[in-house]
């Protein structure tokens, strides 16, 4: 297959498109709401995995030490003095699957939770300074599934009244992760075939307008290959504008989102464009380039049956 | 080198047969003409050639290879080696006279700088050289059918099959349409010519097969049309 007839075939698969521009133009725009859905889908999804796997790594036990304000039948009476919690973090330090453990006075804790909390911290003034935290002891797991057996352990030492882990979080997370991806799946499956019918409606239209001259190519001995390739070219075309145009939309979108999200709510993990858009830019292409391409096939092979 | 062996073609919801129980044979370098009333089979015939249908029962034997038993990828390469004419033209009329011709290489992946040098020996056959920018569309009848003569012939066919070519033309240039295809018969092609132009039959003296209600009535060397027009 020479040079030129792939250059004829690009030729023909133009004029063809400038014949019914209308008919292109909305195949394209159709193809486009259909994978922009789809990249919206993808975007949502990654995030989610970025997002579950960031507050998996993120799973720390919260261990609060006892205190007179808080009674607690298995507490002492009394407050704890310095060395007494210090003996417990040493202790916690000791439980097996423990990679680190750190003791964060209430004072330490109100100032993180300052920080974490932003632009909105004016909220923590109406405490009119009171302080309603505990002392605690950060536990960092050296396996994150050993969080439950280590929170465990911990709730045994004397002067530790109880013990947080975020696996409830993480769990909630997985489960929406799951229920996206099973229910995205299903979308896809759905605008997948959307696509293919778009794109292989427009090329029929092609095709039963160009039907004399593949009569005379079928004559002359043209090989059925021959005869797609230009139609071929015209479906990849279309996906792959199409892909474009609904990466153009979903690029802007994710990146006035992005921006918003990390002033407005810093604690939520999110992909960075630049990170993301590069790759999904050329998958959508691809998948858009090769849906177009099915749709053409799908469209030809009646006609190619003489 | 084409044989008919016992050939039916039956068409789907068909009374009749077009074609029953057929068996001719056609020598290299023949020109035969296929007479008879429309509907007497002649297009039936020649569509088993170039393998637009199959036959329902019996072989269309090409040099020896049975055509209803190609691989459907391998039928473009049968029709490489023959060249079709129709009474209607089958031009592309926006398109040059030039760009007609070339179709035919093009189409099969020809090098242009080998369509450059057949396209315009073809055209100088027809007598249409002059003619070679001009769109279809502007050319009279018989030079379109030239034109598709010159398409048939630029790859050097061995067969030419054409049906009912000069169908749509006026006497003139219906004489001049078989004297070209006699020509290339001259030059060593087989030619089989279904048509009604009687006084051309009558004239040129080449062998005719009649055919009536599907079946071969008629086969004769030097023969005559043999019907009232």
């Amino acid at each position: 297959m020479n040079l030129r007839a792939w250059v004829t075939a690009a030729r023909d698969a133009v004029r063809s498109m400038t014949h019914s521009p209308l008919m292109s133009l909305a195949s394209m725009a159709t193809v486009a709401v259909s994978l922009l859905v789809l990249s919206v889908m993808a975007l949502l999804a990654l995030n989610l995995k970025y997002a579950t796997s960031t507050v998996e790594q993120q799973v720390e036990i919260r261990a609060y030490l006892c205190t007179a304000q808080v009674p607690n039948t298995k507490c002492p009476k009394d407050e704890l003095k310095e060395d007494q919690k210090q003996a417990i973090v040493d202790k916690v330090k000791k439980v097996p699957g423990v990679k680190n453990a750190a003791f964060v006075s209430r004072d330490q804790a109100l100032e993180e939770m300052k920080k974490q909390f932003g632009p909105q911290k004016d909220i923590l003034d109406d405490l009119d300074g009171e302080n309603p935290l505990r002392d605690s002891v950060k536990i960092q797991a050296l396996d994150t599934n050993q969080v439950k057996v280590i929170a465990e352990a911990v709730l045994k030492i004397p002067g530790i009244s109880d013990a947080n882990y975020g696996q409830e979080y993480v769990d909630l997370l997985l489960a929406f992760n799951r229920a996206v991806n099973i229910g995205g799946a299903g979308l896809v499956l759905l605008l997948i075939i959307a696509t293919v019918l778009t794109v292989s409606n427009t090329i029929r239209l092609a095709v039963y307008a160009r039907r004399r001259e593949i009569s005379i190519m079928k004559l002359v001995g043209a090989t059925d290959w021959f005869i797609r390739r230009p139609f071929m070219m015209e479906g990849i075309f279309l996906g792959v504008v199409g892909a474009l145009l609904a990466m153009a939309l979903t690029g802007y979108g994710y990146d006035r989102i992005t921006t918003y999200v990390n002033l407005n709510i810093p604690f939520l993990p999110m992909r960075p464009p630049g990170e993301v858009l590069g790759n999904l830019t050329l998958a959508l292409s691809l998948l858009g380039g090769a849906l177009g391409g099915l749709g053409s096939l799908v469209s030809l092979r009646r006609f190619l049956k003489v | 080198m084409i044989q008919f062996v016992n050939v039916t073609k039956v068409y789907p919801n068909a009374h009749a047969p077009s074609l029953n129980d057929v068996t001719l044979g056609i020598g290299r370098g023949e020109f035969v003409f296929l007479v008879g009333p429309s509907g007497a089979g002649k297009s039936s015939l020649m569509k088993l050639l170039y393998r637009e249908e199959l036959p329902t029962a019996g072989k269309v034997l090409m040099e020896g290879k049975d055509v209803a038993k190609l691989k459907d990828q391998d039928v473009p390469f049968l029709r490489r080696s023959l060249g079709v004419i129709f009474q209607d033209f089958k031009l592309l009329p926006e398109r040059t006279v030039f760009d007609n011709v070339a179709f035919a290489l093009e189409c099969t992946d020809v090098p242009r700088r080998e369509v450059i040098r057949r396209v315009p020996a073809a055209l100088e056959l027809v007598g249409l050289r002059h003619k070679t920018h001009s769109k279809c569309q502007e050319l009279s009848g018989g030079e379109q059918q030239r034109v598709a003569v010159a398409r048939a012939i630029v790859r050097n066919p061995v067969l030419i099959v054409a049906d009912e070519p000069t169908g749509n033309l006026d006497p003139e240039n219906s004489y001049a349409i078989m004297k070209l295809l006699s020509d290339v018969n001259q030059m060593g092609a087989t030619v089989v010519v279904a048509t009604h132009a009687k006084n051309i039959v009558n004239q040129m003296k080449k062998r005719v097969v009649a055919i009536e209600k599907g079946c071969i009535v008629r086969d004769e060397e030097r023969g005559t049309y043999g019907y009232e027009s």
